[in-house]
């Protein structure tokens, strides 16, 4: 999956990956795994097929009003989707003044021009957590949200959340 | 010190790892965790990754929850290096072991994890599915896989469906709750390499479900108080136990 999205972002067709021998998902899924031969020295090589999602959701820290994105935990392959991805849609604990970012650039992970739309959601990973802002998981409610997610009622459930009626 | 099957495992998974390598385990893994915070604490030095993006965290910090996904093994971290990071630095020989785990396992070593009873389509149960596995068993070193069953529903005599296998030139390890199998580097099958001190040769025999015709084997060393005494330091909250209920 990482080096589909890498695939994507870079805008090549496939990307070569380590590893996958002896796997059979290779023979159960030839629309996305290959096995090709390097032009150079002839050595095999399993590929994956390009990954462009139509859209990114990512929830991050703390955002400015312009999309860019400090990522202040854990960033996981997040900064890989949102550059794979056609549109990326921010969620955030905060909206910040953009001179967060100008004092330390490198910090944002995203920049603005990759973000389509940010949303300022403060617990927008909960029941899950977003470190440091929250660091444990809500088990009710998350038992709540996988009973919602089998009985086809996401939407009643985000209503609920919202409303703090959870 | 008293100690059971949950501290036999983590002190077998304590000694696996030697000073200078660098080690990963993967989501859900609460037996590695404790096991390696535990060999931070007897004094190994070794490079501690996972998926959290933390590179060598601070380890007096106590597991509260099963998840290794948490703050827990980030915090106090000197680095952070992400899960893309970890699959290239093993994929290009860098890293040594893997604590990796299994729904069902066969004498290969050929693993499923993708799904068990029907098809890929239509499985009775899907698996949390294991590409991060498919990438790292095949290009790892020492690849270890860590089960606290063991069974015939677990150990089987052929999987239908391998998400993955080990390379014939690496070493590949099983840990259960009973012994210890081997596969070394050259070799195509497993084999016990030893047997915990509460259990038999027999008792692992009649939980396997392919043929071991071994007729001895050693029996490892029970934990030592320090090692149960760095494993009951890490975890005073007993998050080793979790698998073990």
């Amino acid at each position: 999956m990482i080096h589909a999205l890498r695939a994507g972002a870079y805008g090549i067709p496939f990307m070569p990956v380590g590893g996958m021998w002896g796997s059979d998902l290779i023979a159960i899924r030839p629309e996305f795994f290959q096995i090709m031969k390097s032009p150079f020295d002839g050595t095999e090589t399993v590929v994956v097929n390009a990954l462009v999602p139509d859209y990114a959701i990512i929830h991050v820290q703390e955002a400015d009003i312009y999309g860019n994105c400090r990522i202040l935990g854990p960033s996981y392959q997040d900064a890989l989707m949102a550059r794979a991805a056609k549109k990326t849609i921010i969620t955030t604990e905060r909206i910040v003044g953009s001179y967060r970012m100008q004092e330390e650039p490198k910090l944002t992970s995203i920049p603005h021009f990759l973000v389509e739309a940010v949303v300022e959601l403060p617990g927008g990973a909960k029941p899950g957590i977003c470190y440091p802002e929250y660091q444990a998981v809500e088990w009710d409610k998350h038992k709540a949200y996988q009973k919602a997610v089998k009985a086809d009622e996401l939407g009643k459930y985000a209503d609920m959340m919202l409303e703090g009626r959870l | 010190m008293e100690y059971g099957k949950a501290e036999m495992m983590a002190t077998a998974i304590i000694r696996e790892i030697q000073d200078g390598q660098i080690v990963f385990h993967g989501l859900a893994s609460s037996t590695p965790m404790v096991a390696m915070k535990a060999a931070k604490a007897l004094g190994k030095d070794f490079t501690y990754v996972t998926l959290s993006d933390g590179v060598d965290h601070d380890w007096t910090r106590a597991p509260y929850v099963a998840s290794t996904l948490t703050e827990n093994t980030y915090t106090g971290s000197v680095a952070t290096f992400g899960l893309d990071e970890i699959f290239d630095l093993f994929c290009s020989g860098k890293g040594d072991i893997a604590f990796l785990s299994c729904l069902q396992m066969d004498q290969e070593g050929r693993i499923a994890m993708s799904y068990l009873g029907g098809d890929y389509e239509h499985p009775k149960l899907r698996g949390p599915g294991g590409a991060g596995s498919a990438t790292l068993t095949p290009v790892t070193p020492k690849t270890t896989i860590w089960k606290t069953q063991h069974d015939k529903k677990t150990f089987v005599e052929h999987v239908d469906f391998a998400t993955t296998m080990p390379a014939v030139d690496k070493d590949f390890t099983v840990i259960t709750p009973l012994c210890i199998f081997r596969k070394p580097a050259g070799e195509k099958l497993l084999k016990v390499d030893c047997i915990f001190p509460y259990t038999t040769l027999e008792e692992v025999k009649e939980n396997t479900g392919w043929t071991i015709d071994q007729t001895s084997v050693p029996v490892m060393e029970p934990p030592t108080e320090e090692e149960l005494a760095a494993i009951k330091r890490v975890d005073p909250n007993n998050i080793l136990g979790f698998e073990f209920k």
